[in-house]
């Protein structure tokens, strides 16, 4: 049998209290918050300052008609601006002394946020307005996703960010 | 049963030859065949160093891999290759140079994917501080690998198996395979200017973003590089002093790899990984088959009728080997080849009564195997994951634009090794 510790059982029982209080009560709707969105046609270097300025850990991605196509997270931005052969080979990091920062301009200029998306698309982290908080938490760790969106009839409404889920989640009851 | 061992080989050899289903379960599928229908017993296939697995072959493997998997971590080829960029002052064709000879020596020790692994990440990052494009660099690499693995025992898999198959030891190929690699290579050198003509233009205000490279910060553990040179050193002591020591490859590689293990206090997950099983089970699986047409006799009637042809002459057989095998080699993969084709040259050498003669044979089939790798993009491994590397780099390099130039290195250099092979083993040795 594996002893629990005590920390581990406080944030357990604090994480189901705080579902608990909610559940049947708040939905998706209700926790949504408002969110700048971008289309796959923006400036790549725009979406990035973006994030940056208001510290968002991902944006909607949309259509020409307006729906959501994905989402984009900040580190996925990130991965873009290291190099590939950094990726490959993370100890190349060391050996290159200038600031990330010199060079994250040039190469996100004329790149629009297609290009920033991974090749291969993944299932849009979107839920159903009345969905419960537990619903929204799974599939943001099922797709490993800081940000889903959430949609109703057919249309985006708003985001519940990871940190938003958490806040409520963990609100003393 | 000769029927099935033959059916099951061709088969299993196509779709190994077009990649249709992973090689690994196409050999083990093969070997399964084989032993459902009684070709071959399970003593034949695990116990029998003629007709069953070579466990010489995978341990040497294993080990190697081992060693190779807690090497990498030390950061020292990236801090090779960037001290040779350095070293080059920013000219882009004396960088090329450097690392196509960084690269073949590597490649004579650690098997040429890993070489590539290892070299293409750092020659991206010197071609982008260059300004130059990174396909010439990458296919020059790529085609030195090829040539440099075929210098040691240790460099390529189609020389282990020819190893263990025929008794040539480590010293035997220091000997006899160094010279004409390193010949090679010293040509491929000298055409380097014609093959990648225009592509040594960098812009000589780049050269202080070379410059600025700090490749002392590529090492991570210098404790741990210590370690692995002590190690290295005593392995590759253990491989030349086989004679006297009488340690086969496999043992010393794997002692070696226990070694390192226990003074580096690597845990499984550091190494392990660089342990590639789908490679070894491949091995496994395809010594399995060939054992079979061993078994049933079909190589003995191949290795007669070969006879045959070339009349029982040496020198005709020699050439016939090294031709054939670069060509073969260029279109299919070398290791499956080199496996069908040693029990083969076993039976040819065994009826040709100079020694010297005789191994001009394996050297022939050591030669055409590993130098035809370089013939097609797709002759050998190291070729398909560089194409990988570069396409994932955003610098694409064709199935032509790499056939072009590896048809005109292997061309050279084949028709360098004939008049080695003849002048060497021929007339000189007479």
């Amino acid at each position: 049998m594996i002893p629990s510790r005590p920390s581990m059982r406080m944030r357990r029982s604090a994480f189901d209290a705080g579902c608990d209080a909610y559940a049947g009560g708040v939905h998706a709707e209700q926790m949504a918050e408002e969110t700048p969105l971008v289309d796959l046609d923006s400036s790549a270097l725009a979406a990035a300052r973006l994030l940056a300025e208001r510290r968002l850990p991902a944006l909607v991605v949309t259509k020409a008609d307006g729906s959501p196509h994905s989402i984009l997270p900040a580190s996925q931005v990130v991965r873009f601006l290291v190099p590939g052969y950094v990726q490959d080979d993370p100890s190349l990091a060391r050996v290159m002394n200038e600031s990330m920062a010199d060079r994250a301009g040039e190469k996100l200029a004329n790149k629009r946020v297609r290009d920033l998306l991974p090749h291969e698309r993944r299932e849009l982290a979107a839920v159903n307005y009345d969905d419960t908080i537990i619903e929204v938490a799974a599939l943001m760790a099922r797709l490993r996703c800081p940000l889903a969106a959430v949609m109703k009839d057919g249309k985006l409404i708003g985001v519940i960010t990871a940190s938003r889920l958490l806040e409520l989640a963990l609100q003393p009851s | 049963m000769a029927v099935v061992a033959v059916v099951t080989f061709v088969a299993a050899y196509i779709l190994i030859a077009t990649e249709r289903i992973p090689k690994m379960v196409t050999a083990l599928a093969g070997a399964g065949i084989i032993l459902a229908f009684g070709v071959a017993s399970s003593h034949d296939a695990f116990y029998s160093h003629e007709t069953g697995i070579d466990w010489d072959v995978i341990f040497l493997l294993l080990g190697m891999m081992i060693i190779v998997g807690i090497l990498r971590q030390t950061g020292v080829f990236e801090y090779v290759a960037i001290w040779a960029a350095k070293r080059a002052k920013g000219s882009p064709f004396r960088v090329m140079v450097l690392l196509v000879l960084i690269t073949a020596v590597a490649s004579a020790m650690l098997d040429n994917v890993t070489t590539v692994l290892l070299i293409a990440p750092v020659t991206l990052l010197v071609c982008e501080r260059l300004g130059v494009s990174p396909v010439p660099f990458l296919i020059a690499e790529v085609l030195s690998s090829n040539i440099g693995g075929a210098a040691t025992l240790i460099g390529d898999p189609p020389n282990i198996i020819i190893a263990s198959r025929s008794g040539l030891t480590f010293n035997d190929f220091l000997l006899h395979m160094t010279p004409i690699a390193a010949l090679a290579i010293a040509v491929v050198v000298a055409m380097l200017p014609l093959l990648f003509r225009g592509s040594f233009e960098g812009d000589p205000d780049r050269v202080a973003d070379v410059m600025a490279l700090n490749e002392r910060e590529a090492i991570k553990d210098w404790r741990l590089l210590i370690i692995c040179g002590v190690v290295l050193a005593a392995v590759f002591i253990g491989f030349v002093g086989h004679a006297a020591l009488h340690i086969e490859p496999s043992v010393v590689a794997l002692l070696g790899a226990g070694l390192l293990v226990l003074l580096s206090r690597s845990k499984p997950g550091d190494f392990m990984p660089s342990v590639e099983w789908e490679t070894l089970l491949f091995f496994a699986g395809l010594f399995v088959m060939i054992g079979a047409l061993v078994n049933t006799g079909v190589i003995s009637q191949i290795a007669e009728a070969a006879a045959r042809a070339t009349g029982g002459d040496a020198l005709t057989a020699t050439m016939l080997i090294l031709f054939v095998s670069a060509l073969l080699s260029g279109v299919v993969d070398n290791i499956p080849y080199t496996a069908a084709m040693s029990p083969i040259v076993l039976q040819l050498t065994q009826g040709i009564a100079d020694p010297v003669h005789a191994d001009a044979l394996w050297w022939s089939l050591a030669i055409g195997a590993d130098f035809g790798g370089n013939l097609t993009a797709i002759g050998a491994s190291a070729n398909v994951v560089i194409l990988g590397i570069a396409m994932r780099s955003g610098s694409p390099i064709s199935f032509w634009e790499f056939t072009r130039k590896g048809a005109i290195v292997t061309g050279v250099t084949i028709l360098l090794a004939a008049p080695y092979l003849w002048l060497r083993y021929f007339v000189l040795a007479s």
